[in-house]
């Protein structure tokens, strides 16, 4: 299956530290991307630049578009969404709201569906303030989920979440890439989340990549061993 | 695909964008009471009631701003002194349009104005945007004082109001009970167009650019319009209030240009509050009665007033519209948060 959204030599580099350097990634329809890595590996830079939150280096294409220069709202209309690693909501709006501006800004897509299908129905009328922190969380996913984007970039949507959550996440997770036939990409720390639903895995380390294959084999890498543990021991 | 993507978003219903029967009964009954006050109460009390229902304008444009936006205007007087020139100009024998018309396309015309203005400066926040607003404010103030031709300079302008103006009578509006309900009643629909506007879409984007100014833009909104669309509104109000300024007092003048007088505005629409789209008006009243009450007792009222206004920062910081609230949810044993609209 060809590649929906193709990543060719991402880079980014601040003052003289460079975050991220020549990083490849393909995401396909129906498939969950884990990318991985130490802390400081470059995994958030790497979101970043691909959803055109931060200049980099690098072309970015979706659907065979060269999409680089294009600004990240047009990039949500066109189907390209995000999340955010630290909870990105509108705290003194209903959900419903919320996810009625994320509607109408994506074209269209059923809220009341979509909270039903998160476990969010009963805090509709609820500002998201008001609602526990796995909610918000769900509710920040859910914005990047309004009108069933093609491409779906996630940055470590269970940070902070309860193992129960992380769980009940991971399934929402599974359905929507194998339903909605999305191509998701994941960066996430939870390893039990990521072995349990990406189909393939990236790994960089200190800005670079490292390996990419089946979790099975990154599993046993020793090149992944040892950046995260210094060792193969 | 799913069935994500079936969905067409439906309008709001006009149900939901209107505020709750009992906020609209109360608007009523504050006009009701502006009707009797103009009728029975005292010259002196109908005066300053009117001077700071049209004060009010202004402090409800600064306060819109902040409410919304989150944004602090040292330079609101220039809409609002826009406004009252902008009026004395319609009523001129050189305006090329009648009156009746000119008077209705002044607030618009600011509106858009501050719109375009709105659209260069909608990344500036913060002080700066504050600093910008004292900069615009300023300019517009010297402009009046130095174009003696147009504005009469600091000696200021004598507005010769036509005897009547759509049809009606304009005597009225010169004294201070006949324009006390013209202006309560123009005040009040301005509140309800503005709490139909915060339950619109725009009014939600409106705060949620507010609130999380990124994560619109990659929800697929561009923010730059949305921002622009809410200082219009702020000035646009007080143009409205310069306008009933200049039919009431037949003058206009440098002093409602001043920045002096932005701030008076800035002081009404944080004792008032912002968390409510009435604070700003209850601030303006607060502020006359304060005013008028300590200039009796002392040349040093401006003193006594800042130090009032640090006493309520202090203990209520959303001001007498949180303090209300609070109250009122305290009163009818409530503990969520009240839709203050």
């Amino acid at each position: 299956m060809s590649a929906i959204f193709r990543c060719e030599g991402l880079g980014k580099q601040y003052g003289g530290v460079v975050a991220l350097q020549g990083v490849d990634l393909e995401l396909e329809v129906g498939k969950v991307h884990g990318l991985i890595g130490p802390n400081g590996a470059g995994k958030s830079t790497f979101i970043d630049v691909a959803s055109g939150r931060t200049a980099g280096f690098g072309r970015v294409h979706f659907q065979g578009r060269d999409i680089t220069a294009v600004a990240p709202g047009e990039r949500r209309r066109m189907g390209v969404s995000r999340s955010f690693q630290r909870t990105s909501i509108f705290p003194a709006l209903t959900i419903r709201d919320q996810l009625d501006l994320a509607a109408h800004g994506a074209g269209g897509g059923d809220v009341e569906a979509l909270a039903a299908m998160l476990g969010l129905d009963r805090v509709l009328d609820r500002r998201a303030e008001e609602v526990s922190y796995g909610q918000q969380r769900l509710v920040d996913l859910a914005l990047a989920l309004v009108g069933a984007p093609k491409v779906l970039l996630l940055d470590e949507p269970a940070a902070g979440l309860s193992v129960a959550e992380s769980e009940v996440l991971a399934t929402h997770l599974e359905e929507i890439s194998a339903q909605w036939n999305v191509a998701v990409l994941l960066v996430e720390h939870d390893m039990d989340v990521v072995f349990r639903i990406c189909h393939v895995l990236t790994v960089l380390a200190s800005g670079r990549f490292l390996v990419s294959g089946p979790p099975s084999e990154v599993r046993t890498d020793p090149a992944v061993i040892r950046a995260y543990f210094g060792s193969t021991a | 695909m799913s069935a994500m993507t079936e969905h067409t978003l439906a309008a709001p219903a006009v149900t939901r964008l209107l505020p709750k029967p009992g906020t609209l009964l109360v608007g009523l009954v504050v006009i009701g009471v502006a009707v009797v006050a103009a009728s029975s109460a005292p010259r002196v009390l109908a005066s300053l009631l009117t001077q700071s229902v049209i004060v009010a304008f202004l402090a409800l444009g600064v306060g819109l701003l902040i409410r919304i936006s989150g944004l602090v205007s040292f330079g609101h007087a220039a809409p609002f002194g826009l406004g009252a020139y902008g009026a004395a100009w319609a009523l001129s024998p050189a305006a090329p349009i009648a009156p009746e018309i000119g008077l209705l396309l002044i607030a618009p015309a600011i509106g858009a104005a501050f719109f375009l203005i709105g659209l260069v400066v909608s990344r500036i926040e913060g002080i700066a945007f504050g600093m910008l607003t004292l900069a615009l404010g300023q300019s517009v103030h010297v402009a009046a004082n130095k174009f003696r031709t147009l504005s009469g300079g600091s000696d200021g302008l004598i507005v010769d109001v036509p005897r009547r103006l759509w049809g009606f009578r304009t005597e009225a509006l010169q004294t201070a009970s006949g324009m006390l309900i013209v202006a309560v009643a123009a005040l009040m629909a301005v509140l309800l167009a503005l709490a139909v506007f915060e339950r619109t879409r725009a009014g939600r984007l409106a705060v949620a650019i507010r609130e999380n100014e990124e994560r619109v833009r990659f929800l697929g909104y561009r923010t730059r319009a949305p921002k622009a669309v809410v200082l219009a509104l702020s000035a646009a109000i007080p143009a409205l209030g310069g306008v009933l300024f200049t039919l009431y007092q037949g003058f206009v003048s440098p002093e409602i240009l001043t920045w002096g007088f932005s701030g008076q505005a800035l002081i009404m629409a944080i004792l008032g509050g912002s968390v409510a789209l009435w604070g700003p008006i209850a601030g303006a009243l607060a502020f006359f009665v304060l005013r008028e009450e300590l200039g009796g007792l002392t040349s040093h009222w401006l003193a006594i007033l800042g130090t009032t206004l640090i006493v309520v920062t202090v203990t209520w910081p959303t001001g007498l519209a949180g303090a209300f609230g609070a109250l009122g949810r305290r009163l009818t044993g409530t503990v969520a948060k009240g839709d203050p609209a």
